[in-house]
């Protein structure tokens, strides 16, 4: 809880005859997070090689690219594939030998297949768009070529032609221009053209045909849909291969890509002639039950040792360790940055404090048990991956919206039938008289309060970060720094407390006065002000320049406030139009225009409360998660740590 | 004479009254100002981040999730506009 997983670095040492059941062992726990070697010639590794992939894996790798290109042709992904029942690997291993040439031929000739006659429907279309123009000029095709002494003119003009030489011309009339041809003896083939060209004549190529072009065209037509039939046929095939192969084809490669990984991850150990030697990080819980797995597998022919962690220098990945309601959420911080290994990790208290944040801002039943109905319902679409844990996120969200929406007494924007029971949101909006209004200074100093807290919570974070991170001098310093901030923003707060009175916040001002118009509680808030700024100047004295941002921050939680009273705003307003305005006055006395003014306005409330409901997912989601990112990890949070992602695999569709 | 003072009476009343109204309506356009202004500029402000950010998710999809964050950052603009406004206003 609010620390990563431990890790324990753990070297592994046998002979090289050793490795395959090692590797073997290593992959079935699914915990050893190889720490890739490179020659570099580090210290203790002088001499050491990359090993070399173990027998197989080329074999292993070539029927996995095939394996994957039929999956592409079929637009198989193992991600969306229901597994139905394990298959046994024993029984697979031998039927990829049997049966995958035989399914790779098969697919490739119908893919073939269908590919040569696309080719050919493609052609004959092509040959149609260039018949098309002589359909409506009477003769063969044949008549158009073959002259010695006469030459074929074919084409589009733009403008009537007439020609000074001796010709035989057709036109036909067209939408813009017109198509004609032109037969003239050969000698007189300039003239023509230029007539033509003036004309603005676009050449149309004869086609190579004989007959009759309507003829053409049908036989064409004919041959075209034939070839549709065979295509339609060998999807058929093909489907009917999906059908009947696709579960076994994701355990091959399921399988296959075990293979494969066992094969090449000799490339990722040190090796010398006669031994290997694999380092990598383990979760410190499961080090003794893998170490003892080794000793088994190997039958004690090797040694695991657990070496010393350098914090300072090792680059330790990181795995989160949290409740398991929290789990979800850290796909929010992987969208941020992973925590460093030595960090705290701030997964728990998000996945507290965004759901309460989400509530307040959306705060309305009625949004609420949508978003919670659209996300049970997704959850059954998406399966696994981040979007599911989004939705998880989501769902929380929303029970927290019901929450806040019962509190606030809204639903969609209507006021539930009892008075709120924390402050009030209700606008006056549609309302002639006697609304009770909003409490919005109230509701303000609610936000602040929450920002107060939340910020000193990060700077707490801080002072916890940079005490376990730091050493010597500067770890004093940053640590006193922090706490300089705790103290400046306070140390404000104290001042203002003594000046102005506030609901719901301390009220100092009758403090018996000590020096000028300062009374007690502004003194001790000058004091802590000045130490505040001190503390943070003897770390860095660039950061003062930040000091503005504790106010800045601060009133940035009144978003809290704002962005959910505009949602109320805005559901509030389409009530009024839709309801107040459009359906209600024709209730009095319904005619037919009234019915239509009726239909617009559930028309009106329809759109207008999706829409709104749109903004209010994405606006509350959007701001609870800014203020996070923005407001609370910038006191504290630095992130950049490696994933942790052992070597292994947990298997869907196959089993040992 | 009587009748003077009655009419001074009620039309100072009245100026009172329109003084009122008038003040309700500076309110309102203050407010409204507080929230058009602040919107301009977080608009502006976003256009820059927002174009960049949309070339940025082209080239690379895991992104998406931070710079829809970075676009969203200058709304802290208009969220205070919207706070002055609701203060004004109630």
């Amino acid at each position: 809880m609010l620390t990563p997983e431990q890790m324990s670095r753990l070297l592994i040492v046998a002979s090289k005859d050793q490795m395959t059941p090692v590797i073997t062992e290593l992959y079935r726990h699914n915990l050893f997070h190889i720490e890739d070697y490179v020659e570099s010639g580090a210290k203790g590794y002088e001499g050491f090689k990359i090993g070399t992939p173990l027998s197989g894996a080329t074999e292993a790798s070539g029927e996995l690219v095939k394996i994957r290109a039929i999956q592409n042709t079929f637009s198989i992904r193992s991600d969306d594939f229901e597994v139905k029942e394990r298959q046994k690997q024993s029984g697979l291993q031998g039927q990829i030998e049997r049966e995958l040439p035989a399914i790779e031929q098969e697919v490739e000739g119908l893919t073939q297949k269908r590919s040569k006659l696309e080719t050919k429907v493609k052609e004959y279309e092509q040959k149609i768009t260039e018949l098309t123009p002589f359909i409506g000029i009477p003769g063969d095709l044949d008549l158009y070529r073959g002259y010695l002494r006469f030459a074929v003119f074919a084409g589009y003009v733009t403008h009537e032609i007439s020609l000074s030489v001796p010709n035989e011309m057709f036109v036909v009339k067209g939408k813009g221009k017109n198509f004609i041809i032109v037969v003239a003896p050969v000698e007189n083939r300039n003239v023509v053209e230029g007539a033509l060209q003036e004309a603005g004549y676009q050449a149309v190529t004869i086609p190579d045909e004989s007959g009759d072009p309507k003829e053409r065209i049908s036989f064409y037509s004919s041959q075209i849909t034939l070839f549709k039939k065979e295509i339609e046929e060998v999807n058929q095939k093909l489907e009917a291969i999906k059908v009947k192969h696709a579960s076994f084809l994701v355990a091959c490669e399921e399988i296959l890509k075990i293979q494969v990984d066992k094969t090449e991850a000799p490339l990722r150990f040190a090796t010398t002639n006669e031994t290997f030697v694999a380092e990598g990080w383990v979760p410190s819980v499961s080090v003794d039950s893998l170490t003892k797995a080794l000793i088994t597998a190997t039958g004690g022919k090797i040694f695991v040792t657990v070496l010393p962690t350098d914090l300072e220098h090792d680059s330790v990945p990181v795995e989160y360790h949290n409740p398991s309601f929290a789990k979800p959420t850290q796909m929010l911080m992987d969208v941020y940055s992973r925590p460093k290994y030595t960090e705290l990790d701030p997964t728990l208290t998000l996945s507290i404090v965004f759901p309460l944040f989400f509530g307040l801002i959306l705060g309305d039943v009625g949004y609420g048990l949508m978003l919670l109905g659209m996300c049970l319902v997704l959850r059954k679409v998406l399966k696994g991956g981040e979007g599911a844990q989004l939705l998880i996120v989501l769902r929380n969200a929303s029970i927290s919206s019901i929450i806040f929406g019962l509190l606030f007494g809204e639903f969609l924007g209507f006021p539930l039938p009892w008075r709120p029971l924390i402050f009030s949101r209700h606008l006056n909006i549609g309302v002639s008289e006697g609304g009770h209004g909003p409490q919005i200074p109230e509701l303000m100093i609610l936000a602040i309060w929450i920002g107060i807290f939340h910020i000193t919570l990060g700077r707490v974070m801080g002072i916890v970060n940079h005490a376990r991170q730091d050493h010597g001098a500067h770890r004093t310093k940053a640590v006193m720094a922090n706490f300089g901030w705790i103290l400046v923003m306070w140390g404000i707060l104290m001042i203002i407390w003594s000046i102005i009175k506030m609901p719901y916040m301390p009220d100092f001002t009758t403090m018996p006065s000590v020096v000028m118009m300062l009374n007690v509680a502004a003194v001790i808030g000058a004091v802590m002000l000045v130490v505040g700024v001190l503390f943070i100047a003897r770390d860095s004295g660039l950061e003062l320049i930040e000091i503005p941002t504790i106010i800045s921050h601060t009133l940035s939680y009144t978003r809290i406030v704002a962005v959910g009273l505009s949602s109320v705003a805005i559901a509030m307003v389409v009530n009024y139009i839709s309801i107040g305005m459009l359906i209600e006055p024709q209730l009095e006395n319904i005619t037919i225009t009234g019915v239509l003014f009726i239909i617009l306005g559930v028309a009106v409330f329809l759109i207008g409360q999706a829409l709104n409901l749109a903004l209010g997912i994405l606006g509350s989601g959007l701001h609870s998660v800014r203020l996070h990112y923005v407001e609370f990890f910038t006191k504290f949070y630095k992130g950049g740590g490696k994933k942790y992602s052992p070597f292994g695999f947990n298997r869907r569709f196959t089993e040992d | 004479m009587a009748a003077e003072v009655v009419a001074a009476a009620v039309s100072a009343i009245s100026d009172i009254e329109v003084m009122k109204a008038s003040q309700l309506g500076m309110k309102a356009i203050g407010a409204g100002l507080a929230v058009g202004l602040t919107g301009l500029a977080s608009g502006i402000a976003e256009m820059a981040i927002g174009s960049a950010a949309v070339g940025a998710t082209a080239e690379n999809k895991d992104v998406f999730g931070l710079v829809l964050l970075l676009t969203v950052i200058p709304e802290t603009i208009v969220i205070f506009g919207l706070v002055v406004a609701l203060l004004l206003l109630f």
